[in-house]
């Protein structure tokens, strides 16, 4: 039987799964600009309805959905092993470097997160990997500063010492002996870090920082919806819907696995 | 004892100050290649390149352009806008009151939504109602503000013609924006005060109380409130910095002329004096709500002094 959590969880993903598996079906150009076709309504040849342009919505939030995993599980990805290994290592030198980098992530932490990836995306200037650089900026401290933590409690522990004494490297240690021990609240912060970045990627492209038009991110599609709200409302309804959906499956795995694991603690907050 | 220890926090404080001030500093300094250019054009004139250098103190050295900056941080010279050249701290000034009415209604709505029903929640865990206010609470935050602005902009301003769209003049105009930005705010104090209203009440002390036959009502408000209040003043202090990054975005989404919607204009007019003042005053409400936060748990809780 499986988990009410995670059944809800997959029912949410249920509408942006659909729009993805529509839209491999129909195969339509998502940038493709049909004047005759300007806010049309729900169609055969356009299920959704069509933006201001006249390009097909399915399409493009299909793209733009594909854009927030895409960037979420890499930054996920990419700030996850930069932090641990920080994190890890931080723990393990002990000492002054242990203070610098510790001091370094509680600098970073002073700012609000969404703030510090408007400035850093607004200085890089715009495009995706501008973008996922600095979401990694920002996401990078949970992870090092919660690995650090955990390595600090399990640094001196008997299975530990026995390897090393046994004659293991340190980072066989490390990668064969803590990382496994250490990873369940990893994984739980892992999923939140995604909700948080899928919702920081929208953000940021919805401020004009992040992806450009003409290119579909659910934060532009919800910015250029937004304006058009008087005429077109579903222009703003459908990504904004989408995205939800999204984060708050992805909220509801990682209070499943934190229960399921038994992490104490995590946040959802976004 | 207490004096002491809030004196330690608050001097631990200093290094990090130091320390946003050079991130916001060297924020300035990422800028790919010459931020004359992209302010300017590579077209634009020799002199007037030469004079924007100037202007931004980019002919120094990065060390005397760092000293400077420090300097001018404490003796109050922020610099000066480059799109209309008046004084950066003026310009924060003149924003700084939308922001902070805006954010105190968020958070009292916040607070006000958030305590009844994390008790509710409490009261009644692993029922239908805890599993609604619960639910509640991840809708919260799994919504984005700059969809839920835009969708309460529908309803309340559009269809039903209730509230003004956006701007702050007409009457009612806050309404929706401390909505948009505290809503997630309620989410994540009332999931907060579930919790530890929850933990409070298996602490052996209620055991102790319930059994000399202490009221139920008495234990819930009276002795487990203190206990849970600990966690949830604290979050509190510490959203009272998180509410202005998420001003940022609420006030772009709804013309609320604060400090956030200063922020955007200037990141897109690419105003690089306004835009580090700007960062470096969020940054600034932000380390002293964190100490804020620090030293109100410490009040609380006697236990956290000896920590």
């Amino acid at each position: 039987m499986m988990n009410p959590t995670v059944r809800w969880s997959l029912f949410l993903l249920l509408i942006p799964l659909l729009v993805l598996l529509a839209a491999a079906v129909m195969q339509t150009d998502g940038h493709a600009v049909d004047l005759d076709a300007v806010f049309a309504d729900a169609s055969m040849a356009h299920p959704l309805g069509c933006d201001a342009l006249g390009r097909d919505l399915l399409a493009r939030l299909a793209e733009g959905l594909q854009l927030s995993l895409s960037v979420g599980i890499a930054v996920v990805c990419l700030g996850g092993v930069i932090g641990i290994s920080i994190g890890m290592f931080a723990a393990w030198m002990g000492g002054w470097l242990d203070a610098v980098l510790m001091r370094f992530a509680d600098i970073v932490l002073s700012f609000p997160g969404i703030l510090l990836a408007i400035a850093l995306a607004a200085m890089l200037g715009p495009g995706v990997e501008n973008l996922i650089i600095a979401l990694v900026a920002v996401g990078w401290v949970g992870f090092s500063r919660l690995s650090r933590a955990q390595v600090l409690a399990l640094k001196h522990a008997p299975f530990v010492e026995a390897s090393l004494a046994g004659g293991s490297s340190v980072r066989y240690v490390a990668v064969r002996h803590l990382l496994p021990n250490i990873a369940a609240p990893l994984l739980v912060e892992a999923s939140f870090g995604l909700a948080a970045v899928v919702i920081g990627e929208a953000g940021l492209s919805f401020l004009g920082v992040g992806v450009q038009p003409p290119d579909a991110s659910l934060g532009t599609m919800i910015r250029e919806g937004t304006r058009l709200m008087l005429v077109e409302p579903l222009l703003v309804i459908w990504p904004g819907l989408i995205l939800f959906l999204l984060v708050m499956a992805v909220n509801l795995l990682g209070d499943h696995l934190r229960d399921r694991l038994d992490v104490k603690g995590g946040h959802a907050d976004a | 004892m207490l004096g002491r220890v809030c004196a330690i926090r608050i001097f631990q404080a200093v290094p990090t100050l130091l320390g946003v001030t050079t991130l916001v500093f060297f924020l300035l300094h990422l800028v790919p290649g010459d931020p004359v250019d992209a302010l300017l054009g590579e077209t634009a004139m020799a002199t007037d390149r030469e004079a924007m250098r100037r202007a931004l103190n980019l002919d120094l050295p990065l060390l005397q352009q760092y000293v400077s900056f420090l300097v001018g941080l404490s003796t109050g010279d922020w610099g000066n806008s480059i799109v209309d050249g008046r004084s950066v701290l003026i310009l924060i000034g003149e924003r700084l009151p939308a922001t902070a009415e805006l954010a105190a209604v968020s958070l009292l709505l916040a607070l006000v939504l958030a305590l009844p029903l994390g008790y509710w929640a409490a009261r009644h865990a692993g029922s239908t109602r805890d599993f609604a206010a619960m639910s509640f609470s991840l809708l919260g935050v799994s919504i984005p503000n700059f969809w839920l602005g835009p969708m309460l902009m529908l309803l309340f301003s559009v269809i039903l013609g209730w509230l003004p769209v956006s701007g702050m003049d007409a009457p009612g105009s806050i309404v929706l924006p401390a909505i948009t930005l505290g809503t997630a705010l309620a989410a994540i104090l009332s999931r907060m005060a579930r919790s530890s209203w929850l933990e409070a009440m298996s602490s052996d002390a209620m055991r102790t109380a319930r059994a000399s036959g202490v009221k139920e009502q008495v234990i819930w408000w009276r002795h487990a409130g203190r206990l849970a209040a600990v966690p949830v003043v604290t979050m509190f202090a510490l959203q009272l910095g998180a509410v202005l990054g998420g001003a940022v975005i609420t006030e772009t989404v709804f013309d609320w002329p604060g400090l956030g919607l200063l922020t955007i204009e200037a990141i897109q007019r690419r105003d690089y004096p306004l835009v580090q003042g700007c960062v470096l005053i969020i940054a600034l409400f932000y380390v002293i709500a964190n100490l804020l936060a620090d030293l109100l748990s410490l009040w609380l809780d006697p236990r956290q002094r000896h920590g």
